[in-house]
């Protein structure tokens, strides 16, 4: 019983995580319908950017820097790159982001190096914390709260503020939007540079939990399409469900056949549900 | 009499087909670059992936991105076959391709319904998901390590004459044989009403549909047909590697077929992914060995690909005024 609530707490934790990086992935798709191929990388600088800062800045100041330097990254390939794309065949979208994350992979291997590194987890959330039932990581708790409320962050951004609103808009009808004025290219910059940061923000929480390698990208992009594809595309919730599903699926039969099971649930939900599971409503509907 | 045969040659010589068939047969004879006997069957073999391929990317215009799964369910198949059940040529190839494209089939009734952005997101997942099974199912797969040992034994008429394929040179010419005669059925299937049925999709789904089309069905049948063509490379693959290993299903194999098809043109011209496959392999062939960061320049090439030249190569050299259309 313990395991199992261990298990459990395991896949919540890594399961908001995931629904960070998914969140992020989803945003971009939903509103460019571009499938982002560099958003495992842009999680991998993330880590990275944080594992550099980290030794000398301390964590606080780390992870707003670092979050900022991969959403600036996500800006400049919105602006150089997949800006152009826009409304063409998907496949150009997602061969572009491709080549960049190929090559971005290759420049985290010149800079950093092929090893993996490790990252410490600060001094004021290391050791164990008692919750009662079960002692657990003080870390992976703080990485959960944090996460959380990132998620609430970008909540509160889609739906409490103009900008969300037309980010929405826009995603409905990029037409109209602009015909009432609105700088649709510039939001649209603006939402790879969010999703981008999303992606960079869950790289540096991550990493103290992870050891950081170059391909840890590739890692963590397979997931954002399952729960996309689970949850349903563009949808806000569906990327939160669909990212504790994977966690928690993944957590509870540690085995040799885990990382097959989320896509056994993909494969079962699409039978039942062919457009995700909150994938009825359009675009972004929250 | 005369002009009936007359008639044929001039049909014959003025298809590229037969100049492309032509070059490849004579390819091991040219000085110097003959030598590469493995490379010349490898891009054979991508060539009639990308063919395949491209009956669903450029004819029927649905983009996936997960086609190395087939590619690679093709692969172990006929892997598998020959180390557990009986040895041979054609008995394994024969159940590789049956596997590989019941495999399409199967994840075509998923996915048939869909198009544009959702067909590529399943297409990926799903290729994932075989990916995984070959890279941890190793009691048949093999695991990480893969199969190997996957020889080539001889193939012909017993007692009349038979071709030892473990050569590299009769391996390459009865590759060579293989994709001739696909790319004649390739071309037959596009050209043929079937073949408009799908262009008709590729332009306007809607209007296919309201026509008296079941479009879903057609669209499965293109998926199964490209995933047939992939199982088909992917067993000559396994071949020419005597060995199967997990990378062969991974998604990078699945950017890189349709790299290929637009490299060259295939959007544009029935002959532009044979182009796109021939370039792609021995441009990344010549780079990985000079280069160790070969990786940099290779996602830059992409990029470079898409934003520039995004109709490919064929694409820019049948320019005219207008969209070019792939008929």
């Amino acid at each position: 019983m313990e395991l199992f609530l261990c298990y459990l707490t395991n896949g919540i934790v890594n399961g908001l995580i995931y629904a960070v990086v998914a969140l992020g992935f989803t945003l971009i798709l939903g509103v460019m319908q571009v499938i982002n191929f560099s958003h495992g990388l842009l999680f991998a600088f993330g880590a990275y950017f944080s594992f550099s800062l980290m030794k000398y800045v301390g964590f606080w100041i780390a992870l707003p820097i670092s979050c900022f330097f991969v959403g600036v990254m996500g800006i400049l390939i919105e602006r150089l790159a997949v800006r152009r794309v826009y409304g063409k065949n998907p496949l150009f979208g997602l061969l572009l982001t491709f080549g960049i994350a190929m090559a971005l992979e290759e420049v985290i291997r010149m800079v950093w190096g092929k090893p993996g590194h490790s990252v410490t987890a600060p001094d004021f959330i290391a050791g164990v914390v008692n919750l009662g039932i079960m002692y657990y990581s003080k870390y992976r708790l703080f990485l959960a709260g944090l996460s959380a409320l990132v998620i609430l962050l970008v909540w509160i951004f889609l739906e409490r503020t103009p900008y969300g609103a037309i980010i929405k808009a826009g995603a409905h009808d990029s037409e109209m939007v602009m015909a009432l004025g609105k700088n649709l290219p510039k939001m649209r910059t603006l939402v790879f540079g969010l999703g981008a940061a999303l992606a960079g923000v869950a790289g540096v929480i991550a990493a103290p939990i992870h050891s950081i390698r170059p391909v840890m990208g590739t890692y963590v992009l397979m997931p954002a399409f399952v729960i996309v594809v689970l949850g349903g595309i563009g949808s806000f919730w569906g990327s939160i469900i669909g990212g504790l599903i994977f966690g928690i699926s993944t957590s509870l039969y540690p085995g040799r056949f885990t990382d097959i099971i989320p896509y056994v649930l993909m494969a079962l939900i699409l039978l039942w549900r062919p457009r995700g599971l909150m994938g009825e409503k359009s675009i972004l509907e929250v | 009499m005369n002009s009936v045969v007359w008639q044929w040659c001039r049909k014959i010589l003025g298809s590229p087909m037969f100049w492309i068939a032509g070059f490849f047969a004579i390819f091991p004879f040219i000085p110097y670059i003959g030598e590469f006997i493995s490379m010349g069957t490898e891009v054979l073999i991508w060539c009639l992936f990308a063919m395949g391929f491209n009956i669903l990317l450029g004819y029927t215009g649905l983009p996936s991105f997960g086609h190395g799964a087939y590619f690679g369910i093709g692969a172990y198949a006929l892997g598998i076959t020959f180390k557990h059940l009986i040895q041979g040529v054609w008995i394994p190839l024969i159940l590789g391709v049956l596997v590989g494209t019941l495999f399409t089939a199967g994840v075509g009734l998923l996915i048939a319904r869909k198009r544009g952005i959702y067909f590529a997101l399943l297409t990926i997942a799903f290729s994932q998901m075989f990916f995984f099974v070959a890279f941890r199912w190793d009691e048949v797969t093999g695991g990480e390590t893969g199969l190997s040992g996957v020889d080539r034994m001889s193939v012909g008429i017993p007692s009349l004459f038979s071709i030892d394929l473990s050569s590299g040179l009769n391996y390459y010419y009865f590759v060579l044989a293989i994709f001739a005669v696909s790319m004649l059925v390739i071309w037959r299937i596009v050209h043929s009403p079937f073949g408009r049925v799908l262009q008709a999709i590729r332009e306007n789904e809607v209007r296919t549909k309201y026509v008296g089309y079941n479009t879903t069905a057609y669209k499965w049948a293109s998926f199964t047909l490209s995933g047939l063509f992939a199982s088909l490379a992917g067993c000559l693959h396994v071949l020419l590697q005597n060995a199967a290993f997990p990378e062969v299903l991974e998604w990078t194999k699945s950017g890189d077929v349709v790299m290929m098809t637009l490299l060259g043109g295939g959007m544009v011209n029935f002959y532009g992914s044979i182009l796109g496959a021939s370039i792609f392999i021995i441009f990344r062939d010549l780079l990985s060995s000079f280069w160790e960061s070969w990786l940099l320049l290779y996602g830059s090439v992409f990029v470079i690909i898409i934003l520039f030249i995004p109709n490919g190569i064929l694409g820019i050299l049948t320019q005219k005024k207008g969209r070019a259309v792939l008929k």
